[in-house]
This record gives C-alpha cells, structure tokens and sequence, in this order.
C-alpha cells in the first residue's frame, strides 16, 4: 500500500545520497566548469560528508530534530548560496514534521512543497531561471497532479523521480538569470545546470528509497 | 592536466582559517574567531558596527580593513564563495555595540541570502540590523531581472565612508546614508591578463592566451565584455574609464569639474610598477575630461588570488565624502594621505 519513512530512514537516505553524489564529483564539475566557477560539487560533497558522519546520530533524533540538523550543518558546511538555499528547505521542511514520527505520502508532498517555497523565497526566483528549483518544481507538481489523479504510491514516486531527472535535462535549454551562471555571455545555453542535476540526484535517491518501502 | 598546484599553503581545506590565523598574529588590534571565518577589532566601542565580508581570495578585502573607522568585523566565506548565515551572525555579535549594525554587501546572489539570513536571525536576536548592497562594476548591465551589477573593488571606498561616519558617532540610519550616497556615486571596472586557482579546486577557472586580456571580467574570473590582444597602459586607461564614464552619463551625473577619489586596484600577480604606469595615464585622461582627482590610491585593495590585472574605480566626491574619506583610520590594508592630490600636468 504506502510507505513510512522514520528518521532512521532518512539517515539511511543521506547515507545513499552521499555516495551518489560523491561518485559523480569529475561530472558536476565538469558542468560547473562549463556555466559557474567549477565549486558547486566540491561544497555539497563536503556537505554530505559531514552528514554521512553524523548519520549515526542523525538517526536516532527525531524527524524535527534531524531535519533542523541537516539544515543547520549543509548551511554552515556546504556554505555559499547552495548552503544556505538547503539550509533553508530542511529548516522549513522540519516544520512540517513536528510531532511527526513518519513521512508517508501526504507528508512527503508537505516536505518537498516546504522545500520548494524556502528555496524560491530565499532565493528570489521562480522555475525556469536555470537552477536547483528546476528539477524540484517539477517534481512538486507532478506529485500534486499525482495525488489529485489518485495513483499509486509506486506509480506515484516514479512520476515524481522521473519528473525531478526530465527538470535538470531540461535546463540545458533554459538561460541562466541568477548566480554566477547569469553572467556567462550564453548564459549557460546549452549546458545543464549542476546544481539542477545535484538537486535530482536528491530526489531520485530519495524517491528510490521510498519506492523500495512501499509496502506491497 | 599537466597544472601544478604551486601555492605556499598546508591542505587547500584549510587556506581561510589559517590565513586568519596568520593575520591576526601580525595585527595585535585584531581577534579572530577561530573556526568562525570572523575578523573584528578587539576595541569594541559604542557606535554603529559596520560588517562586510564575503568569499575569501580577495585579500585584503575584507579583514584587511577592520580597525578604528573602518570595518568592526569582517566574514570570510571559503574562497570565492559566501561565508554562511552562521559566521555572519558571529561577525554582528562581535561588531555589535548597541547601535545596531550596518552590512556592507557586494552584490552576489550568494551573499545577499546569506547576509540577509543572518540580519533576519540576528533581529530575532533584538539587534537592529540594516544593509546596503554595492554594485559598482559597470561591466555588466544593471537589471531587476537577473542578478545584475557585481561589486568589486570600489566597495573598499564604500567601508571607508561607512565606517568614517560610524566612528563619529551616526546613526544606523545615518551611517547606512552616508554608504548609500558613496553607493550612487561609485563605478568600476576591471581587465584581467590571467586566470587564478581556487586551492580546493587546483586548475585555473578559464584560460587567458599568452597576448591576451579580457575587459570587464569580474574578481571571480566572470566573463567580461570582450577579449582582445594585450594593450597598452594609456590604452588600458581609456577603455576602463570611457565605459565607466559612459555610465556616470547615462545615470544623469555630472562628471566635469567634480572631483573623484581614484582608486588603482591591482588583482594580485600585477606589479605596483604597472599599477603606478596606470595611474599616471588615468590622471592624464581625467585632466583632458575635466575631472579633478581628489584622492589617489594604488594598490591591491580587492584582489583575485593570483590573477593579473587591475580596476578602477572612481567615487565622485561632495564635501561631505571628502570629510569621511578623509578621517583617520587605522586598519592593516587602507591608509590615506590627507589633502588633495597634485593636479595632473603632463
């Protein structure tokens, strides 16, 4: 039927996420070099290092408490704008989860919504600017129209994934309008935006692991 | 890819709090806070505290310039990349004498939401916070739309205006005026003639050819207007300062017979013997416009690691800029002599 994801979960996502990003460092800065000053990977990666670390303790807070504590360690880790763009999703995503033991379905839309909000709001931009929101808008709104159609969890999450991968391949056709991209003189054209693609490995890992819970 | 890291460093992690590290001990005014990335005067006094910071790479900017009338604390983030919301709020606390804090921003999209992030969470803190944010480099258009205009060295002239008023007891909000009237009268604009290695990253950011030079490129190594063959100094002076004089037009300033503060910013691998053959062509070309140079300063203000190359910046001057500029400092990276410069005869 659904999923449950606990905090033990989630710890367990980090852990994944980690190493799908650590693994793909020659690539991302690969597309940095391309459109940004060739950093990106490098801070997210120390990022989810540091939380790969804390992943033991990370697991046995709860959903609130973690969730804060990702935030506040990828913005003092990661830094720069990806630091505190994250920083400020997981501190607004851990609202949402107050009193909360599990993130199933309904919650999960809260959370990656939270998330989407925080990111325009303290970044001042809207999708189609060349971004990380990029890959998480879609996903927010396939997720909406998923749950109005009524679907299943399975077929659900992997709309949802298939949503967040199809947003960061379409930045390569978009105009970079914030950060360092914008001052490119093709404005990135033709390049996918690295911190779309990182955002999207957050989310396929993530989605993956819930499909894998999704109790049959 | 056949570079060499041939830096003078310990791990490439490391660089931002070992270089605070080492600055502190040569600057027995300063404290650092360790592992916080700050910067701050050790004296704490009653007035507004003045705060800037940013990415790390652009020494001495910007704990370079925290002393008595300048800064009361400075941020720095790793290199090239925005210090986080945290280290900011470390930075308000230390330059915090009850007066409320003014931030001096460059305008990146980094900064700006770590540095505001900072200023809503130090509100929670019952700390009046307030900010302005610098965008003098006339290399990129200014727009709502995108990012738009970058800050580069002119902010330097911007801390030193602030932070004069500061120490002669303003307001937050007459400190933040006085920033904002330097603010409206500031432009820059740079040239490169090499690229620079961020330590963590170890290879160049883009590549330059031997006889080349690119115009208008940012202290991060942004792209500029155009690339073209290496020119000479009295050519060099003329492109900067038409552009930058183009923009003073175009937002209806008045430049002649008004006088500036001249500001000759080296990159970091240019020799102050090329700064100075510089000066001398842009105090030649101000004569023949009509611009009477008030102040002039050469240096490394506002670098990029090792990049070659320069800016300049000019800060059109009313009594009351002069005043400001002209006050005492003390601070490792800034000095100013007092009274005006020689006219230009040449």
């Amino acid at each position: 039927m659904g999923f449950q994801l606990t905090s033990k979960d989630y710890a367990e996502y980090i852990r994944l996420a980690y190493q799908k990003i650590h693994e793909n460092g020659d690539y991302i800065t690969s597309l940095d070099a391309a459109t940004g000053d060739g950093d990106h990977w490098a801070n997210l990666d120390s990022g989810f290092r540091r939380l790969n670390e804390m992943a033991g303790d990370l697991e046995t807070m709860s959903l609130f408490d973690e969730f804060r504590q990702i935030g506040r360690t990828m913005m003092s880790v990661i830094g720069g704008s990806s630091g505190v763009l994250y920083g400020s999703a997981y501190l607004e995503a851990a609202k949402i989860l107050e009193d909360k033991e599990t993130i199933a379905n309904r919650e999960l839309y809260q959370v990656l919504s939270a998330m989407l909000e925080a990111i325009m709001s303290r970044g001042n931009a809207k999708p189609g600017c060349k971004t990380m929101i990029d890959s998480l808008y879609p996903a927010v709104e396939c997720y909406k129209a998923c749950m109005a159609e009524g679907v299943s969890d399975t077929e659900l999450l992997e709309r949802v994934k298939q949503a967040a991968l199809d947003g960061a391949e379409n930045t390569r056709n978009m105009e970079a309008i914030k950060g360092r991209a914008s001052y490119q003189r093709e404005k990135g054209l033709g390049n996918l935006d690295p911190g779309a693609v990182t955002m999207s490995y957050q989310l396929e890992i993530l989605l993956n692991y819930a499909l894998g819970k999704v109790e049959r | 890819m056949g570079y060499k890291l041939k830096k003078i460093i310990n791990k490439a992690e490391n660089v931002v709090e070992e270089m605070l590290h080492g600055m502190a001990l040569a600057n027995p005014a300063l404290i650092h806070s360790e592992g916080l990335g700050v910067i701050s005067r050790k004296e704490k006094a009653s007035k507004v505290g003045v705060v800037s910071g940013g990415g790390s790479g652009h020494e001495p900017a910007h704990a370079g310039y925290v002393g008595k009338g300048m800064l009361d604390a400075a941020v720095a983030g790793n290199v090239f990349s925005s210090p986080d919301p945290e280290r900011i709020l470390e930075g308000i606390h230390q330059a915090n004498g009850g007066k409320g804090i003014l931030l001096v921003l460059k305008n990146y999209s980094g900064d700006f939401m770590n540095f505001t992030m900072a200023a809503d969470l130090s509100g929670m803190d019952g700390i009046d916070v307030e900010h302005v944010i610098v965008k003098d480099d006339v290399a990129v258009e200014d727009s709502t739309y995108s990012t738009g205009r970058r800050g580069i060295a002119g902010t330097v002239l911007v801390h030193k205006i602030a932070g004069a008023r500061a120490e002669e007891g303003g307001s937050l909000l007459e400190v933040k005026a006085a920033a904002e009237k330097a603010i409206q009268n500031l432009r820059s604009m740079g040239m490169s003639m090499s690229a620079c290695t961020i330590p963590m990253i170890g290879k160049p950011g883009f590549v330059l050819g031997e006889d080349e030079m690119e115009i208008g490129m940012g202290i991060h190594g942004e792209p500029g207007i155009n690339r073209t063959k290496i020119k000479s100094a009295k050519e060099i002076a003329k492109i900067l300062l038409d552009k930058i004089l183009d923009d003073y037009e175009a937002s209806g300033i008045e430049m002649k017979n008004s006088e500036v503060a001249l500001l000759v910013n080296g990159l970091g691998a240019t020799p102050l013997m090329e700064l100075y053959i510089l000066n001398g062509e842009v105090h030649a070309y101000l004569a023949e416009k009509g611009i009477r140079i008030y102040k002039s300063l050469v240096g490394n203000y506002m670098t990029a690691l090792e990049m070659a190359g320069c800016s300049l910046s000019l800060l059109k001057l009313d009594e009351e800029l002069k005043k400001l500029l002209d006050a005492p400092s003390e601070v490792p990276g800034f000095s100013v002599s007092y009274g005006a410069v020689k006219t230009c005869v040449k």
